[in-house]
């Protein structure tokens, strides 16, 4: 008796700090949009964490009058979008390739691309940004959309081949059976099946993306073609920041991603259900 | 279905909207012929067409003013002329390693001491010595200035627009006089204004901690009280750090934090925390450039002013107000030698150099610039500025602005250092240790 | 079986495009870095070639030394917060009885979706020594404890790696729940039958099936934490002095502010070193419980 009284309690406890730590989760965002509209004396010194005594929309405005925020904007999600589509194209194949089909260096090859994970950006800068500028690249946009698809694609062969080992061949097996080849049962059972890894690397892949800064500041030399993370530049100083300013132009830039996962966790959520659905 | 819908539909989008923009908009190519016998028009310098890629900073009224006014002046001198802005940024440069390791250099660029050394090896800079001649650059140079002209090589490898400027220790009188503190002369002064404030929950001093190049400079005014070389003489390899000098500034500056002369949060706050602070009455004093005047008098009026350092004793506070930390670097606008208008660039570059100066007087409130300009500042300079100017012609030594300093390990390890002394527990002995490993 | 998974043409068609990609944006780079450690460079122009030298100067620099230290326990915290906070919250979130679940497993990822610059001008301003929120919350409940959280130079690197685990543990919860959701319900539920508390349910089938995802988290973490770098250069700029340093940030350093380009890359050279024996320890530790766990698995379909 006693023992299920504590336990009863135990699980109580539990429960508050998993609805704790998920409002410090959410805290940033409602910070963020506060801290949007102060000034730096605000922000730094009266005010840090409170709701802003005046609402200086001025922040927004100064944010979108510096730079095409349209442009940027658009130019983020070309660029996100495509190194997404590219990124899992390329990774669940070359997955697939490592983790079911029989050939000679394929732990090698797994390795190898792994390596991508453990290069600092900053290390390769130059060297990238010297090939993307020998292959022509350096005034479109195909050049940063590749150059982030290879970085990302260590990791996400990474997850897919976990999931892959994970998943039992019978299935594969059976397709076998029935006479099918390799690239049906590619995109009839694999395709579908690894639907959760996918789900979360498309949002993991887009933020990556999203957010990216040091690449896209010294690839991209065109005003047409910049993306959203620089539009920071033009707030920044030597000296003195607009923090105010700065915030605002975060608010503008992570908002839309937050809303998005917000709006299609549903969605998310189903792709994994599916996915255990036909395995189980 | 859906989902793979929107994925067909965004790659359809993404692809053709790929294949729209690969095509090479080269704009900085189109260049005009110049023809000499033409009659030029009043304030014309030249009728030359072109257009010109030019990366500088652009992000506040110290930056935004100049170059606007700069680009103003410059539709009338060279109505030909479109500059193609490109904002710096604050990255330690990557950007312009990477622009001059790809050869994507912009036609005019502003350039800092430590990287024009790293360009002039590989041919990334142009010498700007006919140039500055012919379009009397030289000339209007003010003659204290011309260390901030010529490179220790004799050469001109940027137009400068700062002139020599001054590390200058701010202190808010208002609240040195609701405390009855006097303006500290010694250093043992300055400990019990410290203890005066912090009893009275004033931070003493407020200091941006995260930018090394303040806590440099609050170690080179310690280390000038003893000798005027500062950290210059170091970084010119005319000395080490375990002289008296360099040991007992080290020493001090640790008393000093330790004594909680500093904010607590003092390593990691940024340059407008600081500033915030002080401007907002929570902080009794201040460090930063001479540039810093304009604002603070606008935000303080009357209640700022500037004081002398404190020093060891009070005969050496007196002997040491001429001697300065600050100081000024062959810097500013330079050209890159492969642009298809180096030339036209390098006059341009001259020019808007001079017209931020002219800015710089008229708008900003600062006479400390490098050429000798005939404008008159809008408002009148502050008192501030004023009591500094009259004191200019007797300093007798400057040293040097971390951001000035040529040796770039020593650069690193002096701003990493000195930011380490702002720990109470870090020993002087460690700070003149590594920034000597660093001088090897 | 063997004929069809040997198809040629898959192989080719399959492994061949990412290997070009991979091979020419982020090998060739990694080729250049390596051979441009053993030369005097400043970044422009030939340099020099040097030998070992930089790698000698690099394992006597004392810098070297605090980066290697601070990599080892920031990938340790990052790696114990991430994983077991994944884990408990995955569970939580995919237990069909929890009530807001949904709210959760939003909450719970948000910090991933915000930029890094965000989190950290956050966790600033709540370390802020003077006017921070959690000094103050000390204060409030009356405890007499103030801390100089990222001016501390034994502390600022536990806290700085606890600022990137809270950022990303979102991202590891969403993988476990993705792993948890692909494990058939029947295994779990027949645990159940038999008997099993939730707790012991998961312990025994939930856990052991997630080897994989485990594996994932772990690779993540450790080399993320050994290649650290963007939070120290927001929050601490690698100060105080030089307690924050990591290799990637003695890379920075010496590449872009001290134009030592040659030495910043024989410190990135390290790195992938490092990581790459990370990598090959973890898949040589999970290699032959990775087979049990697959015959346990077939074992218990049947």
């Amino acid at each position: 008796m006693e023992h299920k009284v504590t336990g009863k309690i135990g699980a109580l406890i539990f429960r508050i700090f998993c609805w704790i730590y998920a409002g410090i989760s959410l805290y940033p965002v409602i910070w963020l949009i506060f801290y949007s509209f102060k000034n730096n004396s605000e922000i730094f010194v009266t005010n840090p964490f409170g709701f802003p005594t005046t609402l200086h929309i001025e922040n927004y405005i100064k944010a979108w009058s510096q730079y095409d925020v349209p442009v940027y904007f658009l130019n983020s999600v070309i660029i996100s979008v495509a190194t997404v589509v590219l990124t899992i194209v390329l990774a669940l194949l070359f997955s697939y390739a490592t983790a079911r089909l029989q050939w000679r260096g394929r732990n090698f090859a797994r390795l190898y691309i792994v390596l991508g994970m453990f290069i600092p950006i900053q290390a390769i800068l130059i060297p990238v940004a010297k090939l993307v500028n020998g292959l022509g690249l350096s005034s479109s946009r195909i050049g940063l959309i590749l150059v982030y698809s290879a970085i990302n694609i260590s990791f996400a062969t990474l997850v897919y081949y976990g999931f892959l080992k994970g998943l039992p061949v019978e299935l594969e097996e059976a397709a076998c059976m029935d006479g099918a080849n390799i690239f049906i049962c590619f995109f009839k059972i694999i395709v579908p099946l690894v639907k959760p890894a996918t789900a979360t690397l498309v949002i993991y892949i887009f933020l990556n993306a999203w957010n990216e800064f040091n690449l896209a500041n010294v690839l991209v030399i065109d005003e047409k073609l910049k993306t959203l993370p620089l539009g920071l530049l033009f707030l920044q100083g030597a000296f003195t920041t607009d923090w105010g300013a700065m915030g605002a132009t975060m608010v503008i830039a992570s908002l839309p991603t937050i809303i998005l996962y917000v709006v299609f966790s549903k969605q998310v959520e189903g792709a994994m259900t599916i996915g255990g659905a036909v395995k189980g | 279905m859906k989902k793979i819908l929107v994925l067909a539909m965004s790659m359809v989008l993404s692809f053709s909207v790929l294949a729209g923009c690969t095509n090479n908009s080269n704009d900085s190519s189109a260049a005009g012929q110049d023809s000499s016998s033409e009659v030029l028009a009043e304030g014309v310098l030249s009728n030359e067409e072109a257009t010109l890629s030019i990366y500088a900073q652009y992000s506040d009224d110290d930056t935004k003013i100049p170059y606007d006014y700069a680009v103003e002046q410059l539709k009338k001198a060279y109505p030909n002329v479109t500059l193609k802005l490109e904002v710096q940024a604050q990255d330690d440069g990557q950007k312009l390693m990477t622009y001059a390791a790809t050869g994507n250099l912009p036609d005019i660029y502003q350039v800092a001491l430590s990287q024009i050394e790293n360009f002039k090896e590989s041919g990334n800079i142009m010498v700007l010595n006919d140039i500055a001649k012919e379009t009397g650059f030289t000339d209007k140079v003010f003659e204290s200035a011309e260390n901030i002209l010529y490179n220790e090589d004799g050469n001109i490898y940027a137009f400068p627009y700062a002139g020599n400027e001054y590390v200058v220790w701010y202190y808010n009188k208002a609240i040195f006089d609701e405390y009855n503190v006097e303006v500290p002369t010694t250093f043992d002064e300055l400990i019990a204004a410290a203890e005066t404030f912090n009893d009275n929950d004033i931070v003493p001093m407020s200091i941006f901690g995260t930018e090394g190049w303040i806590t440099a400079a609050m170690y080179d005014v310690l280390a000038t009280r003893w000798d005027a070389g500062g950290i210059a003489k170091l970084d010119n390899g005319e000395g080490t750090a375990s002289e008296d000098a360099y040991k007992n500034a080290a020493e001090m500056m640790n008393k000093l934090v330790n004594a909680g002369l500093f904010q607590s949060s003092a390593s990691t706050t940024n340059y407008d925390q600081a500033s915030q602070m002080f401007l907002n009455g929570e902080a009794a004093m201040f460090l930063n450039g001479q540039w810093y005047m304009t604002d603070a008098t606008a935000t303080l009026g009357d209640d700022v002013d500037w004081m002398y350092y404190p020093s060891y004793d009070k005969a050496a506070y007196e002997e040491g107000k001429t001697a300065w930390s600050g100081g000024g670097a062959a810097a500013g606008y330079a050209v890159n030698p492969k642009s298809e208008n180096a030339e036209l660039a390098a006059k341009v570059a001259a020019f808007i150099s001079e017209k931020y100066c002219e800015a710089k007087v008229m708008y900003r409130g600062t006479p400390l610039v490098a050429v000798n300009v005939d404008v008159e500042p809008e408002n009148e300079f502050p008192a501030m500025m004023k009591k500094l100017q009259a004191d200019l012609p007797s300093i007798t030594s400057i040293t040097k602005f971390d951001w000035h300093l040529t040796n770039p390990t020593f650069k690193t390890a002096i701003e990493d250092q000195t930011k380490y002394l702002l720990v109470a527990d870090y020993s002087p002995d460690d700070f003149i240790a590594e920034v000597n490993n660093s001088l090897k | 079986m063997k004929k069809f998974y040997s198809n040629k043409l898959a192989i080719v068609l399959f492994a061949l495009p990412a290997l070009v990609v991979f091979s020419l944006m982020v090998f060739y780079p990694i080729v250049q870095v390596f051979i441009k450690s053993f030369y005097d460079w400043n970044g422009l122009g030939s340099g020099t070639f040097i030998g070992f030298d930089n790698y000698i100067k690099l394992f006597d620099d004392t810098v070297f030394k605090i980066s290697n230290k601070n990599a080892l326990i920031f990938a340790l915290v990052i790696t114990v917060f991430q994983i077991t906070l994944a884990t408990i919250f995955a569970l939580v979130v995919s237990n069909k009885r929890t009530k807001g679940r949904d709210f959760l497993r939003v909450s719970y990822f948000i910090p991933v979706v915000l930029s890094v610059t965000v989190v950290c001008q956050l966790w600033l301003a709540i370390l802020n020594s003077d006017s921070g929120l959690l000094n103050s919350l000390f204060k409030a409940l009356g405890i007499d404890y103030q801390q100089n959280w990222l001016s501390d130079r034994n502390v600022a690197i536990y806290v700085i790696a606890f600022v990137n685990a809270w950022q990303w543990m979102g991202y590891q919860f969403a993988l476990m729940l993705a792993g948890i959701k692909s494990i058939p319900i029947d295994y779990y539920e027949a645990a159940k039958i038999d008997g099993a508390t939730t707790m012991q349910a998961h312990r025994k089938v939930t856990i052991p099936l997630l080897k994989e995802t485990y594996k994932i988290c772990l690779t993540i973490s450790l080399t993320g934490g050994v290649k650290a770098f963007t939070e120290m250069f927001i929050m601490t700029k690698g100060g105080p002095g030089n307690a924050t340093y990591t290799l990637t940030y003695l890379m920075y350093k010496a590449a872009f502010r001290e134009f030592r380009y040659g030495y910043g890359m024989a410190s990135a050279s390290i790195l992938v070193l490092q990581c790459l024996a990370i990598i090959l320890i973890i898949n040589w530790l999970f290699r032959d419980k990775e087979k049990k766990v697959r015959r346990d698995t077939r074992w218990n379909t049947k």
